[in-house]
């Protein structure tokens, strides 16, 4: 794919790129209808495993989204003011991740012109309801982050300076925002484990720790998602400005949060045991040694996070930017593969509800019609980013912001109290 | 006097605001949707007893009629469950309705909910077809409707007549004890678990008759009495869910002989 983009023909690389991406949007497009027109019997669903490849998706988008509230938060309200642009790629990506996971669910909710009954009927005791209230919240919250990007815009810019000049402008209220952003995003990325970890019903799941495992990954996997795009952006485009600098040192944080994932995960993982309730290890054994072993020992241990984790630790290594941007990107994949073990391995463990049945299992593959969608998602979000990073300056470490506005204070006032 | 105006007109604003808010609260707190079931002056049970059962699958078919279920899914399951002396021993599982149901602590939008009679029912014109209540319930006694059931349904008119609509395409679906004959058999006055017009079909059709169905706040009802009688269990209870399904379990001696 990459190599196209290098080759000098009369299509340039970029046409190529939209093409192809054009060419899975529409095939998933065409899945898309038939799902809706036929229901959902067009997938491999079943009332056994009613959760699929879209709910991975859903959750893995909203886990890679979540560099926008970390970033947002470390620079407007702990003060790293210096990564304010890598942020600023974050929140972009935050946006796009977070209408990638509406999209999915529309797509996997079985009556999807009722979206808006879960604003309107509330059940307060629903982990599922509380996400889906954080989630549209946040997405607000993402869009009025994301109008300064939108305002670079060069057709706005001539066309209604105006507009463009009060969407730019949004951007003094960055770090109210942030704050209102590390608030939805801490309920519902710890909520979205927590709507696994409530279900008494499936042991492998029920167990408090699924929140904080849910948050910690989403941080780790959505900052390493941006500073690989960052990079790899880079890259491939001369629009894309970086200040490799910025990278290095996130990267490096990235390195240390990854030791605290890694034992957090192994812990857990390798702990599932000890309660001797039924139905645990079995679900563990479907990750070390059944269908999910490749991916839980290789793709999330080895590959999500003890390589980059040495590989982002170690200074020469950290320096190369082809090792770096590869650990990054390992980072995000072991996340998503995090989700699908955790989403599919709790399903396919049946618990028996007669007496003196043994724990059956079942199984799950998605369907060519599951695939074509999901990937015509995916490709949504490829290409939502690389407009933006052609169109819209989300890559470009040069742009400097306006200072916020601060709150000046007279030491020498007398301070009255009313 | 300026400061003052704006104070009032703040202040009628937010009681404005308050009562809005405290009339939205009860709008939203209508639907007893989540803790515990509430306790109306009925509380329905069904007892199901093991040594009677044959397995004969009638309640399942008179299920599918009665409520129009598409042949594909089964409100009502009869499970095969070990041997007792060299009988076959089984579990008709319909929905548990428990007291702390987890299908509706789960569901986003208040479709499933407890009656105050303690039936768990399903609100097939809210529900967004999230599934969510499918990943919560311990039983696996809901079934989505992965598509539209058109044509005819092989168990009318041989084992009744429906009573209820069709579900419609992308929602789940479950056992409601039949809710319908309970309500209408009540405002004609008969007594559910007496009266088979008042009576869930499975029950009605059992030919052993090792279903029993009644009021367990009555403790003259069928249900109460053999609860009384009898030992008895329910499934999963570690759980906590507190289902109002409870079984006899098959003793030799009282093993049905061959019908």
């Amino acid at each position: 794919m990459f190599k196209n983009l290098r080759t000098k023909t009369s299509i340039t690389p970029w046409t190529i790129w939209l093409g192809l991406m054009g060419l899975i949007l529409l095939t998933g497009l065409v899945s898309g209808i038939l799902v809706f027109w036929n229901g959902l019997v067009m997938t491999n669903l079943s009332d056994l495993v009613p959760w699929g490849l879209w709910i991975t998706i859903d959750l893995s988008s909203i886990a890679l989204g979540a560099g926008a509230f970390s970033l947002c938060a470390g620079v407007y309200l702990f003060g790293l003011k210096r990564y304010q642009p890598i942020a600023r790629t974050a929140t972009f990506i935050g946006l796009i991740g977070y209408t990638m996971a509406t999209l999915a669910l529309i797509l996997d909710i079985g009556k999807p012109e009722r979206f808006w009954h879960s604003v309107v009927y509330w059940n307060t005791h629903s982990l599922l309801w509380e996400v889906t209230m954080c989630v549209i919240l946040y997405l607000t919250v993402l869009v009025f982050e994301t109008m300064p990007i939108i305002a670079n815009l060069e057709w706005l810019r001539k066309r209604l300076p105006k507009i463009a000049a009060l969407m730019e402008g949004v951007h003094h209220y960055a770090p109210f925002l942030a704050i209102l952003g590390l608030g939805l995003s801490s309920l519902h990325q710890s909520s979205l484990g927590a709507t696994y970890g409530v279900i008494k019903a499936r042991p492998f799941w029920f167990k408090p720790e699924m929140s904080v495992l849910f948050m910690f990954s989403a941080i780790v996997g959505g900052i390493s998602l941006t500073l690989f795009a960052t990079m790899l952006s880079s890259r491939l485009t001369k629009r894309a400005k970086i200040n490799d600098v910025l990278i290095e040192r996130v990267a490096h944080f990235v390195g240390y949060l990854l030791i605290g994932y890694f034992y957090f995960r192994a812990w857990d993982a390798l702990a599932t045991t000890y309660t001797y309730d039924p139905g645990r290890s079995e679900g563990l054994r479907l990750l070390t040694k059944g269908p999910f072993a490749f991916n839980f020992w290789i793709v999330e241990m080895l590959l999500g996070m003890i390589m980059p984790m040495i590989l982002l630790l170690y200074k020469p290594t950290r320096m190369n930017p082809f090792w770096r941007m590869l650990s990054l990107m390992l980072v995000a994949l072991g996340v998503v593969a995090f989700r699908w073990d955790t989403n599919i391995a709790g399903q396919l463990v049946l618990m028996p509800y007669l007496p003196g049945a043994a724990i059956a299992y079942t199984s799950y593959r998605p369907s060519l019609i599951e695939i074509l969608t999901g990937a015509a998602i995916i490709s949504y979000g490829l290409t939502a980013f690389s407009l933006g990073v052609k169109y819209l300056r989300v890559v470009d470490h040069t742009l400097v912001e306006t200072a916020h506005e601060t709150v000046h204070v007279n030491s020498t006032e007398p301070v009255t109290i009313s | 006097m300026s400061k003052q105006t704006i104070k009032r007109r703040e202040f009628i604003k937010l009681t404005a605001v308050g009562l809005a808010v405290a009339a939205g609260t009860r709008a939203v707190t209508q639907t007893k949707a989540s803790g515990d079931a509430p306790h109306g002056k009925r509380q329905w049970a069904m007892v199901i007893d093991q040594s009677k059962c044959t397995g004969c699958n009638y309640c399942t078919l008179a299920c599918q009629a009665h409520n129009d279920v598409n042949p594909d899914i089964q409100w009502n399951k009869v499970l095969e469950n070990g041997v007792v002396g060299d009988q076959q021993v089984y579990v008709p599982r319909p929905c548990m309705h428990c007291a702390k149901a987890p299908c509706v602590e789960v569901c986003p939008v208040k479709a499933s909910y407890y009656r105050e009679d303690g039936i768990v029912m399903m609100d097939y014109d809210r529900c967004i077809g999230c599934r969510y209540c499918q990943i919560a319930c311990p039983y696996e006694a809901r079934s989505f409707n992965w598509e539209t059931f058109t044509g005819d349904n092989p168990a009318v008119p041989e084992w009744g007549t429906p009573e209820v609509d069709r579900r419609p395409r992308g929602v789940p679906e479950k056992c409601s004890f039949c809710y319908q004959r309970i309500d209408r058999g009540l405002s004609l006055g008969l007594t559910p678990g007496v009266d088979a017009d008042a009576t869930s079909a499975c029950v009605v059709v059992c030919p052993t008759g090792a279903r029993l169905f009644g009021d367990l706040n009555d403790p003259e009802s069928s249900a109460s009495t053999a609860l009384r009688e009898n030992a008895s269990y329910r499934l999963r209870e570690n759980l906590g869910t507190g289902p109002r399904v409870y079984y006899l379990p098959a003793v030799p001696e009282a093993l049905r002989v061959e019908v």
